[in-house]
């Protein structure tokens, strides 16, 4: 391992030439994989571009066509100003995931590197516990936990929409957390303990900076399970003011009997894809770079 | 570290302002819950009533349809309600059993509008003699045709099919267009559209659909098998798309809307939708059809509007209740949207002039038909009920009678529970 890393990038780039530069065939065919690879991928977010762009009367058609004949943002129109306007879910949609965020956080760093450094008696009875809430559905704990909540004053509150999510997030984050902080050699605790670092300054300035990817992932689930998380939001919610994105999705593209506004739908899935896919990007440079800003160089 | 401080910094600040924002709402408003397929309807009438009320303003919360149920059982049990809530007044003889509801008894008995609304909205808000709801966005069943394809197929555009016979006759006609062009459509998976299009042509032809105590026979009379045996037959012979078998309402607008299908039974709804979303499509509407000339029938769809127990500012909630019905509402807020006035008698004014399409919603509204039962979730709109059940095995799979035997019996043991 410290080979590869420390190895000189003439070596590495040779390496390179190795995999996909030994004749022009190879490289065309891997090529021509990742292109198609990649189109699959693409093709249902195009497809689903090309529907939003649609009139509202062609985006229904049955069968559907591929292409748009004309184009129209009616679709992202009816999106934008349905209800309380877009401006509003959305701002409520990012301030509980902020806050999941927050409370993951806050909750299941301790938590692992508790779990992960310290000997605690009935250590692992502990932790199948703390897993508990992921062996149930979670739709089996929203209405007593609503009816408790509504009693707290909680209900009714993006708070209190926050603390669901987080209850509902923060199993797979200790989880995750654990695994990351017992992945830290023994070593790199010794020798901080030998620098004269108590617990405390040995967590914030060793193992902080070393979990920092696990922390970043954490995040990142805490997010995207807030963001797209339905039914604790409507069953907690009770003010078109207070909704978060889902919900609005959902009430926007169902009429009557369930029938489907097709083109409102899309532009709802290209809208709310966004938020998601910018905050990957963003943090995945984090995530990347703290891999390799790794303990032992 | 830099991006977690920065990024907390920036979460932190998002979430204050949001909060903040959030709590700064106004408290003062009254609260409503509308069902989102109601929602359009709604909000014209509650911005009629803002624009007049400007200290007792009614703020909408629009539920999605199939929460609405739970969302009201559980904000009930938790004592934390809207002041008004509007919903598919189907659900109003379960709600008012368990006791959801504000008795409305003494403040509507004397309202002279009350007195005139649709009988059917009458019937389905009250239980054991007392006041529960009033009709509030009206809505009902009725056949459509598409009179370009009509045109096409060599039938006359102006008239509409008025036996299931002649929906059969001329479906045929249509799908001999070729290509993707299909004669009829209905939601094969789809509970509550069947029960809204389908049945009516049952209970035109006499039978009677959904039993309301233990000892009725549900499914009762030839026009249930009638009906059946036709569209199986429409079915078979390829008049109706096969993706209809499979469509759980999601296509029960676009399929029309999308101008291949001949005929469809839909709402009343759907004229103003139309008008909006495909203005080129040139469509006419009738009543649904039984087997015989004459028959004709409807289902009363729609929105109630109720009161929920420990709704906080009743008061003003009532005096809501109160002017919805009055012609101002009925008229400026409804007519005037092309929506059906609960009140029949206001039908014949200046704004249905306009659109004479409405008119005939509003005396399909005079010959429709309501359910008063308790478990219609489970008799009919749940995914697994006796009713889709009937649909599918009858229609798709040909047993007809074996269908209809079935699904009487399911229905009788939910009915006595």
């Amino acid at each position: 391992m410290t080979n590869v890393i420390g190895t000189p990038t003439r070596k590495f780039s040779a390496d390179e030439s190795r995999i996909a530069g030994r004749n022009n065939l190879t490289g065309y065919l891997v090529s021509a994989i990742a292109v198609f690879v990649a189109a699959l991928m693409l093709a249902p977010l195009v497809l689903s571009f090309l529907s939003s762009v649609k009139t509202p009367e062609q985006a229904s058609a049955t069968p559907p066509s591929y292409f748009p004949t004309s184009l129209s943002l009616e679709n992202y129109d009816h999106v934008l100003h349905f209800g309380a306007g877009l401006g509003t879910y959305v701002g409520n949609s990012l301030g509980v995931a902020a806050l999941a965020i927050i409370f993951s956080l806050l909750l299941a760093v301790p938590a692992g590197f508790g779990l992960a450094r310290f000997s605690i008696p009935f250590k692992e009875f502990l932790f199948v516990v703390l897993l508990m809430p992921l062996m149930i559905p979670y739709q089996a704990l929203l209405t007593p936990l609503y009816f408790m909540f509504a009693k707290l004053g909680l209900a009714n509150s993006l708070f209190g929409l926050a603390i669901v999510h987080t209850i509902l997030q923060v199993p797979f984050s200790v989880y995750l957390m654990r695994n990351a902080f017992e992945a830290i050699p023994r070593e790199l605790e010794e020798a901080a303990v030998i620098d004269g670092c108590s617990t405390f300054v040995s967590f914030r300035r060793v193992f902080l900076p070393l979990v920092f990817p696990a922390m970043v992932t954490v995040a990142l689930f805490a997010f995207i399970a807030s963001w797209n998380e339905f039914l604790a939001a409507l069953i907690f919610m009770n003010k078109e003011t207070s909704f978060t994105v889902p919900i609005m999705l959902v009430s926007v593209r169902i009429g009557h009997f369930g029938s489907v506004d097709w083109g409102a739908l899309q532009a709802g899935i290209l809208i709310s894809i966004l938020p998601c896919a910018l905050i990957y990007i963003f943090l995945q440079k984090y995530y990347v770079s703290g891999l390799l800003g790794g303990a032992v160089k | 570290m830099k991006l977690s401080i920065r990024s907390s910094a920036f979460a932190l600040a998002l979430t204050t302002s949001t909060i903040l924002g959030y709590s700064a709402a106004s408290a003062a408003d009254l609260s409503m819950w509308v069902r989102a397929s109601g929602a359009g309807a709604a909000q014209h009438l509650v911005d009629l009533w803002n624009t007049g009320h400007a200290d007792k303003k009614i703020a909408v919360t629009v539920i999605p349809d199939n929460q609405m149920v739970t969302k009201l059982a559980t904000g009930s049990q938790a004592g934390d309600v809207p002041d008004l809530v509007s919903f598919d007044l189907i659900y109003m003889p379960d709600f008012m059993k368990a006791g959801f509801l504000t008795d409305l008894t003494a403040d509507l008995k004397g309202d002279a509008n009350y007195a005139s609304v649709a009988e059917a909205y009458k019937n389905i808000a009250t239980y054991e003699g007392k006041i529960y709801g009033a009709g509030f966005t009206p809505d009902v069943s009725i056949l459509v045709w598409n009179k370009d394809l009509f045109k096409k197929a060599g039938l006359d555009p102006e008239k509409g099919p008025t036996t299931l016979a002649e929906i059969h006759a001329d479906a045929t006609k249509i799908r001999a267009l070729g290509g993707d062009t299909y004669g009829y459509y209905f939601s094969g998976s789809c509970p509550g559209c069947n029960i809204f299009v389908t049945s009516p042509m049952m209970v035109a032809a006499g039978a009677k659909i959904l039993p309301a105590k233990a000892d009725d026979t549900p499914l009762d009379g030839d026009g249930v098998k009638a009906v059946l045996t036709e569209m199986q037959a429409m079915w078979k012979e390829g008049l109706v798309p096969a993706s209809a078998q499979a469509d759980n309402g999601a296509n029960f607008v676009a399929a029309f809307m999308s101008g291949n299908v001949g005929i469809e039974g839909s709402g009343g709804f759907l004229i103003s939708l139309l008008k909006e979303k495909a203005p080129n499509l040139n469509f006419g509407v009738t009543i649904l059809p039984g087997i015989k000339e004459g028959q004709q029938s409807a289902f009363v769809g729609g929105d109630v509007v109720a009161i929920p127990k420990g709704s906080k500012q009743a008061d003003v909630a009532k005096e809501f209740i109160h002017w919805e019905l009055t012609d101002e509402a009925q008229l400026e807020g409804l007519a005037k949207n092309n929506i059906i006035p609960s009140r029949p008698a206001l039908a014949d004014n200046k704004y249905f002039k306009a659109e004479p399409r409405v008119v005939v919603t509003a005396k399909a509204l005079g010959v429709g038909y309501v359910p008063w039962v308790f478990h219609f979730n489970d008799m009919v709109n749940s995914d697994s009920s006796p009713w889709i059940q009937m649909l599918q095995t009858a229609i798709f799979d040909g047993d007809v009678d074996g269908a209809i035997t079935k699904a009487r019996e399911s229905m009788k043991s939910i009915v006595a529970q």
